[in-house]
Formats: C-alpha cells, sequence, structure tokens
C-alpha cells in the first residue's frame, strides 16, 4: 500500500518533470525560429524600403544633375552655330554648377571637350547608341588623370570646335559626390551597397571591395567552403534577374554567415543597385535574444519544477503521515479488539465461575437445609425420646450455623461486589483478637485432633487501629480453611509479629502468618485461589464443603486495609499465608503494668517465643531467664535453689520435647516445695488438661498468645495483693465527689431514678426540665460551676440536639464543657447527629451506670 | 402481692430492673410513681388533637421510663409507636396506639393491684 503510492508520486513526478522541460525546449525553439523568420522578414522589408530610398534618391539626384545638364543645352542657339564667347559662357556655367567637365559629344563617340580635361567613356558603346537616338544617358567614364566620374548625356546639336555637329552634351561629375549624395558608405551602419553592372563589374563600390566585379567579389569571400553552390545559385539568379531587370531579394550564407542582398534597377541607367546587410551582428543579437529567451525559459522550468517538488514532497509527507495514523489506528482497532475479545472471554468465564458457583451453592446449601429439615421430622417423631432430640436439635444447630456461614459469605459477597463494604476502624487490642481466634478455632482443631500452635514476638503496640470484626474475620477463615485441609494429626500454627513501619512513627507493620501442614495447592490453584466462587477442582476437596468465596473476601478485605497477603504452597505438604498490615498504633497509653522485680524462668520450645516473652516480661519489670526443654529447667531450677536464689515464678509450655509441661512441674514441685507458683501456658482449652495438671502441682494457666497485658493479667494473681485494677477503678470514682453536673430531662420518674443512681457517684445533681430551662441554668451559673451536662434528646420547649448547640455557640469560657446525650434511641443516626451538634458522646437508656461513670472518668479530668 | 409478682403480671423483668436500681426499695418506689407521670396522658391528647410530633415525645418519654424499670412489655409497644410517629403519622401507627394503650392498662392494673397490697 505505501509502496505502491510512493511509487505513484514519483512516477508522476518524473513524468511532469520530463513534459515540463520538453514543453518548455519545444517553445522556446519555436519561438527562436519565428524570431528568425521574423528578423529575415524585417530585414526584406528593411532593405527593400532602403533600395527603394537610394534609387530614388540616385534618381532625383541624377535628375537633378540633368536638369542642370538641360539649362546648359537651353543656352545654345536654335542654328546649333556656337561661338567661342558661348563655349566659355558654358565652361562658367558648368564650373559654377560644379560639373567636373563639360564637353559635346559627336556622333561617332568624339568629345569636343568645353570645359575640364578630357573624358573617356569607360563602356562606350551603349552610351554612344542611347545619345545617337537622342535619348538621355548616364554612365561611367574618366578623366585624363583616371578619376572616375559620372558622366550625364542629354541631346544637343551643336558645332564642334573640330567641326562636325553634336549630338549630345556631356557633363561629368566625380563618383565621389554620388556617392556621398546616396551615402552608400555610411560607416555607422551595418548596410553597404555597390552600383553594379549587368556583368557584375562595380560602377561604383563601397566599403572595402577593391575587386572590379562584384561577382568577383562574392567568390573571393573569406571561408566560403562549403557554400559554394548556394553562392553559385545566388550568382546565376542574381543574373537572370537583371537580364529581366527585376528586382531581386536573397538571404545566402556566405563564409557561415547570413547575408541579405537585395537588388534592384537604377532608372537611366544599366546599372543595378545591390545593398547587403550581413546578418552577423544581428544574428548574434537574435541568438543572444534567443539564448536569453532559452535561459528565462529553463529558469522558469526550474522554477515550476522546484516549486512542483515542493508541493509533491509536502504531498508526499502528508500521505506518509496519513498512512502513518492509518497504521496506528489499524493496530488500535486491532488492540481494540483483542482486548474486546477478552473481555468477552472474561465475562463468559466470569458467567460461567457464577453458574458453577449457583450450582455449588445449591448444592452446598441444600446439604444442610436438607439435614435441618430431617431432623427436625425426626425430632417431631421422636418428642419424647429425649436423648434422640438432643442429638438432632445438635446437628440442626451445626447444620444451621454452616448455613449461616455460607449465607454470610454470600452477603459479604455481595456487598464486595457492589462496593459497599466499608471498614470501621477502631482501637483494637490485637491481644482479644488473638484470644478470641484462638478460642473461636480451638474446638474443631481438637475435633481434628491436629497440633496447634500460636507463637507472638517482638510486639510493640498491642492496641492498633483496626477493624476487628474484619480482622477476625480473615485470620478465621485463614484458620478454618487450614483446619479444613489439614488432615488429622497435622499441625496448624499462627504467628504474629510486628516491626516498624515505612509509613512513619504513628505506624506500626504487623505481621501474621497462618501455617499448616496440610494438603497444599497447586501452582495453577495459586493463581486464582483470590477468584470469586473458586475452588480447587479436583476429587480432593469435593468432600469439604465451602462457598469458596472465603479468600475472596479476605483478600478484598486486607486489600482495603491496605496490607498485602502472600501464599507458599506445595501439594502435600502444607501452605503458608503472611498477611502484612500497617496499622495505626493506638493512641491509648497502655496503663502502668508493672509487676514486683521477680525472677522467673520460661520454658518453651520454641526460641523466639521464649525471647519474646522475657522481652515482655523486662518490660513489666520481671527478670526472666529461659530455656527450651523440661530437663534443662529442672537443672535451671536445681541450680538456682541451690544457691538459695530461687526462680519466684516458672511459665511452662505444655507441649515441650521430651517431658512435657505436667511432667516438669511435678519434678520441680518435689525440688522446691508447693510455695513457687507454677504457671503453665498454652495454646489449648486448659479444660482439657486440668485435673491431670492441678495434681502435678500447677498452680494456674496462661493461654497463648502471651501478650504483655496477657502476662501481667495472668500472673498479677501471683503478687499477693489484692485486684489492683478494680482498686484504681475505685480511686476514680472518687474523684467526682463534689462536682456540680446539670442533668436536662423533662419526664420526672427518668429524673428520679437518674438521680437515685447518680447520687453513688457523690455527684451534685441538678435537674434542668427542658433544653431551654438547661440552657438558662448553665447561662445564669458561674463559670466553671458545671463540670458536666448530661442531656437528654427529647424534651419539650427545646430538644437536647437545639440545647446543645446553643450552648456551644455562648461567650463563656466554659461553654465546651463535656455534654453528654442520654437517649432511648439508639441508632447511629441519632448519635452521628449528637455528636453533630457539638455533644461529646452518648449513652443509650436505660442508664447504665458503668458507662456512665466511665464516659465521666474520660472528659472530667 | 410481691413486686415480682407485680412485675409478671406486667410482662417486665424484675431482675433488670433490680440489676439498675440495685435495691427492692428503690425499684418499689419507681414503679409505684409510675402511674403519677403525665406522658400517657399527653399521648392520649395529642394523639386525639392530631399533634403528632407531641405525641411522638410522649411515646418517646414512655419508652424511655419503661426501659429504666424494665417494663419489658409496654417498653416494646411503646417503641414501635414511638418509631411509627417518628416521621409523623403513619398508617401503622394506629394499631401501635391501640397496643400501647392496652399495655399501658396492664400495667398500671398491675401497679394498683401491687399499691392496693400494700396498702392492705
Amino acid at each position: 500500500m505505501k509502496n505502491r503510492d510512493t511509487r505513484f508520486l514519483l512516477c508522476s513526478l518524473i513524468l511532469l518533470v520530463i513534459f515540463c522541460t520538453l514543453t518548455f525546449s519545444f517553445f522556446t525553439v519555436q519561438i527562436n525560429t519565428y524570431n528568425a523568420d521574423t528578423i529575415s522578414e524585417v530585414g526584406t522589408l528593411y532593405m527593400s524600403g532602403l533600395n527603394e530610398r537610394i534609387t530614388m534618391h540616385f534618381g532625383t539626384t541624377i535628375d537633378y544633375r540633368m536638369s542642370h545638364v538641360e539649362a546648359l543645352v537651353d543656352l545654345l542657339p536654335e542654328d546649333g552655330e556656337t561661338d567661342a564667347s558661348l563655349r566659355s559662357q558654358l565652361a562658367y556655367n558648368a564650373e559654377a554648377r560644379g560639373f567636373a567637365a563639360l564637353a559635346f559629344y559627336s556622333a561617332d563617340g568624339q568629345f569636343d571637350t568645353l570645359y575640364g580635361s578630357p573624358l573617356k567613356v569607360t563602356d562606350p558603346e551603349p552610351f554612344r547608341k542611347s545619345l545617337n537616338a537622342g535619348e538621355k544617358k548616364v554612365a561611367v567614364g574618366s578623366d585624363s588623370q583616371g578619376a572616375e566620374l559620372v558622366l550625364m548625356g542629354i541631346p544637343a546639336q551643336s558645332s564642334m570646335a573640330g567641326g562636325g555637329e553634336s549630338v549630345a552634351l556631356v557633363a561629368a561629375i566625380p563618383v565621389e559626390t554620388i556617392k556621398n549624395i546616396m551615402a552608400l558608405d555610411e560607416d555607422n551602419s551595418l548596410v553597404y551597397s555597390h552600383i553594379i553592372r549587368k556583368d557584375g563589374s562595380f560602377v561604383i563600390r563601397s566599403a572595402d571591395a577593391y575587386r572590379d566585379s562584384y561577382f568577383d567579389r562574392v567568390w573571393a569571400m573569406p571561408e566560403k567552403a562549403g557554400d559554394e553552390e548556394e553562392i553559385e545559385s545566388y550568382i546565376a539568379e542574381l543574373r537572370k534577374a537583371m537580364e529581366r531587370g527585376e528586382t531581386y531579394s536573397r538571404v545566402v550564407r556566405i563564409g557561415g554567415e547570413r547575408q541579405h542582398a537585395y537588388c534592384m534597377p537604377l532608372p537611366n541607367s544599366e546599372w543595378y543597385l545591390v545593398t547587403v546587410m550581413p546578418y552577423g551582428e544581428l544574428d548574434e543579437l537574435v541568438s543572444s535574444l534567443g539564448r536569453q529567451g532559452m535561459y528565462m525559459a529553463f529558469a522558469g522550468c526550474g522554477l515550476i519544477l522546484l516549486v512542483l517538488l515542493c508541493i509533491f514532497w509536502g504531498y508526499f509527507r502528508i500521505a506518509k503521515r496519513q498512512m502513518r495514523e492509518l497504521e496506528q489506528a489499524r493496530v488500535e482497532a486491532e488492540q481494540a479488539k483483542v482486548e474486546a475479545e477478552q473481555a468477552t472471554e472474561e465475562a463468559e468465564r466470569a458467567n460461567q465461575a457464577k453458574s458453577e458457583f449457583l450450582s455449588n451453592m445449591s448444592h452446598d446449601i441444600r446439604t444442610p437445609m436438607n439435614a435441618i429439615v430431617g431432623m427436625t421430622a425426626i425430632a417431631t417423631a421422636n418428642i419424647g425420646n429425649e436423648q434422640q432430640v438432643q442429638n438432632c436439635l445438635k446437628k440442626i444447630a451445626l447444620s444451621s450455623r454452616h448455613l449461616l456461614g455460607l449465607i454470610n459469605d454470600v452477603l459479604d459477597m455481595s456487598k464486595i461486589e457492589s462496593g459497599k463494604m466499608t471498614l470501621n476502624y477502631d482501637q483494637v487490642s490485637l491481644r482479644e483478637v488473638m484470644d478470641s481466634i484462638v478460642g473461636i478455632i480451638q474446638p474443631q482443631i481438637r475435633a481434628k485432633k491436629q497440633q496447634f500452635d500460636v507463637r507472638i514476638y517482638d510486639i510493640t503496640s498491642e492496641n492498633v487501629c483496626c477493624d476487628s470484626v474484619r480482622l477476625n474475620q480473615v485470620l478465621l477463615n485463614f484458620l478454618s480453611n487450614a483446619v479444613k485441609f489439614t488432615p488429622e494429626g497435622g499441625s496448624i500454627a499462627i504467628s504474629l509479629s510486628q516491626e516498624g513501619s515505612p509509613k512513619g512513627e504513628e505506624f506500626v507493620r504487623v505481621h501474621l502468618w497462618v501455617k499448616d501442614t496440610g494438603i497444599g495447592m497447586s501452582e495453577e490453584y495459586k493463581k486464582k485461589i483470590f477468584e470469586s466462587f473458586s475452588r480447587e477442582d479436583n476429587t480432593r476437596v469435593h468432600k469439604i464443603e465451602g462457598s469458596g468465596l472465603g479468600m475472596t473476601i479476605t483478600k478484598y478485605i486486607v486489600d482495603a486495609m491496605g496490607g498485602t497477603i502472600e501464599v507458599n504452597s506445595q501439594m502435600g505438604k502444607g501452605t503458608e499465608f503472611h498477611v502484612v498490615l500497617d496499622l495505626e498504633r493506638a493512641t491509648v497509653s497502655e496503663s502502668d503494668m508493672v509487676l514486683p522485680s521477680w525472677n522467673m524462668l520460661v520454658v518453651d520450645d520454641d526460641q523466639q517465643m521464649c525471647e519474646s516473652t522475657v522481652a515482655s516480661l523486662g518490660s513489666i519489670g520481671v527478670t526472666a531467664d529461659w530455656t527450651l526443654d523440661g530437663e534443662s529447667a529442672i537443672k535451671m531450677v536445681k541450680t538456682r535453689h541451690e544457691r538459695g536464689d530461687d526462680y519466684q515464678v516458672i511459665l511452662l509450655d505444655w507441649k515441650l520435647p521430651g517431658m512435657d509441661g505436667i511432667e516438669t512441674a511435678r519434678e520441680i514441685r518435689i525440688l522446691m516445695g508447693d510455695e513457687v507458683p507454677i504457671v503453665l501456658i498454652s495454646a489449648y482449652d486448659w479444660g482439657e488438661i486440668e485435673d491431670r495438671a492441678k495434681a502435678a502441682g500447677v498452680t494456674g494457666f496462661i493461654s497463648k498468645p502471651l501478650f504483655r497485658s496477657t502476662l501481667f493479667y495472668g500472673l498479677r494473681p501471683y503478687t499477693g495483693e489484692p485486684e489492683a485494677g478494680m482498686e484504681k477503678e475505685d480511686e476514680k470514682q472518687l474523684d467526682f465527689a463534689g462536682r456540680n453536673i446539670l442533668l436536662a430531662e423533662d419526664n420526672d420518674l427518668n429524673w428520679e431514678i437518674a438521680e437515685e443512681l447518680l447520687s453513688d457517684l457523690d455527684l451534685k445533681l441538678e435537674r434542668a426540665e427542658n433544653g431551654q430551662v438547661c440552657i438558662d441554668k448553665f447561662n445564669a451559673s458561674p463559670v466553671g460551676f458545671y463540670s458536666a451536662i448530661l442531656m437528654d434528646i427529647r424534651m419539650p420547649v427545646k430538644t437536647g440536639y437545639e440545647a446543645a448547640q446553643e450552648i456551644r455557640a455562648l461567650d463563656r469560657p466554659d461553654a465546651d464543657l463535656p455534654i453528654i446525650a442520654m437517649t432511648a434511641d439508639a441508632f447511629s443516626e441519632d448519635i452521628k447527629h449528637s455528636l453533630e451538634c457539638g455533644m461529646n458522646a452518648h449513652v443509650a437508656k436505660p442508664i447504665d451506670m458503668k458507662e456512665v461513670s466511665r464516659l465521666l472518668t474520660k472528659f472530667l479530668k | 402481692m410481691t413486686l415480682q409478682e407485680c412485675y409478671a403480671a406486667l410482662g417486665g423483668d424484675y431482675e433488670d430492673a433490680k440489676g439498675r436500681l440495685r435495691s427492692d426499695r428503690l425499684v418499689q418506689k419507681f414503679v409505684l410513681k409510675f402511674l403519677a407521670d403525665g406522658s400517657f396522658d399527653l399521648l392520649c391528647q395529642s394523639l386525639e388533637a392530631g399533634n403528632y410530633e407531641e405525641a411522638f415525645r410522649a411515646s418517646h418519654t414512655i419508652k424511655g421510663m419503661c426501659q429504666n424499670l424494665g417494663f419489658t412489655q409496654l417498653q416494646e409497644s411503646s417503641t414501635q409507636l414511638t418509631e411509627a410517629l417518628r416521621d409523623g403519622w403513619t398508617p401503622e401507627a394506629a394499631p401501635l396506639v391501640e397496643q400501647v394503650k392496652a399495655d399501658y392498662q396492664k400495667t398500671a392494673e398491675a401497679i394498683r393491684a401491687f399499691e392496693s397490697s400494700l396498702e392492705a
């Protein structure tokens, strides 16, 4: 396509160039030819005009001179007798009229000279004949000195000096006079003329002619080579024309130079006037004109070609660009097509996945539903058999829980797909999250007789900002998958650790690992594990129920939290999920948890766990050693015991390599007696081993994971002090003593109840019956009198919202005092509205004393 | 008639009330004061007068008192009525008004019976 266009452009360009050149050349040649023709025509015209003028001039001159001679003839008497006085009078007159000589001419051709030197006719015969016939005649002659003269004879009878009768009077004038008069030899003109006789001999020659014959002169022209034939024909034609007495004109090439010759007979003589104009210079002028014309033409041609070239070049570039754009458009269109195909394919695949999901789901839903319906029927039939009914109810409960799980997944998924899932960030204690997860998953793990371990280390912030529900969901999903896909006796571990976050000081990077020794995943499945409705499709998993949405939801939640999920899995070996989240550290300071400066021993088979626990203990004031197994622990205890520097508390992991925790505890008891608390730590349920552990002398139990706070609260009972935390709370409540609180409540009964309850806090309560009263009372009080306002919302005259807004707008330094809303509306919109109206917090009715005192503690500093 | 029997008669949760108010004495004191409260009358009058805003507030107050006192049955019907009246009159409100009236009568009768048993 491209080549064809280019070739077309190139061909048309070349054709155009050739056409232009040819046209211009042709026109130039034509014009030159016309020029030459026109010039020769002009030459002919000019020369005929010139010749006529010269001929006329010649005629006039001769006539004029003839008239002079006739005037002399008139002086002759009638009788023809001429005396001496007449002769001298004639001679005088002839001299006066500028004649060179004057003579009588006899019939036999004898001159009787009257004046000047004797005359001689060059060609006497025709002259004599004409004069004898009584005609006027002009001829050429010469005097005794040989000077050339023009002779004019007029018939006149007179007696001659030597006797006899004359037939004519002949006067002579010098040839030079004629030449001058006729301007035959003009210097500044290109043209020159000769007067010749019929035989070609010169009568009057001009220019540089020195030969006797014009024909000889032509023949003798230099460089005539190659032109002989032309010259010959020229001379022949000229002769013929002269015979006939006609005018003759011709352009002849002589010596490489063109000449224009024009011949014309002269009156009253046998002579011809030949005017020659050489074309040499004219030719040069014309050819230079032609050359100039040619140059101009070629320059014009070149210019036009240049412009054309420019236009072509521009056009070529436009065409090329268009072609490029076309190509680009084509490529884009192809891409779009491919994309569209991909999109269609994807849509089809999604659609297929959805239908597969639906068929799976209908199966998955039908199974527990069938169980529920069936069990209900069995229970109804056996309503009297308590054992049977209980069994049925248990199965129904299980099935419905499973069904609920499926439905929840589907609902979550639809929320995600419609983009409605949002995260509710709040302060979350990782300890609580881990505790609850472990609590939930433990029964399942126990049911499948799997090993379970929880590890935490390097925890710098127990409290973080996160959506606890969703975080729970993520961890539960990983764990329940791990339990599901790990065979009986396999092991599952969850680990949690923290490190500095690249997002800054206020953030902490949280690593979560969930590892199992389950069936693992294929490489292909690993790639699409997070896609909706996907489940690995092979016989290994067909027996395992699930919606196939869990991982999608998990992935979405982690993405929404700004985290990442990594999967490591090997078929038959197990799977590890690694979640990384950057969470904001919660602002609350972990209240000063300090234990007595005990010496403790930590025994766990996981070294990282030991180190982390020892560090946590160090941060709450406890010095601790650690070891990895029961045997070495006993050795260490023994050594210290012998030194009299016993450990004050011993933390023992239950599952230990070799001697387990309970056995170790038994040995230690034997060594140290009953004094020292021995505390068992484990991720398993305490209930299972309680009896055995107690019998072995274990004092207490702390469940993993071991956060700082877990350790603090777990170990505090062994300090021998009463519950320190409770005391603190009591102390805090005492702080309220004597504080004035304004309570806006319109209903008497509610007011009395509130008063009754709040009086326990030693607060001084004052009532405002409605919003307006509340504002007035506050406004009338001295600055700082009221410590806080408890505000009912639905009140006559002015609502709690309005009252709060007005109080906030008051120009008082204490207008920012704490206002706590109290209402029976527990809708989040109401809470939001009350916060928007400037209130600090919201408590729901009926009044919960704990909540109220917590909020008052928070706001009354 | 004991306080517990009274609560049972009016469909309330005695434990809840006692948990909040912490003594029989206080529970009894406030239960007896319940009848003196004008909110129910205000509710009836407002409904008749077509002042649904005021009716909403009165219903809301009844709901709040019931929550405080643990009068579960009346609390439930008054809560529903409150919601039905929150944005003005709605068709659902009509049967709820009757329900609240019935529950209130039941509550009031139980309290009166308890009151008279005290006096006796």
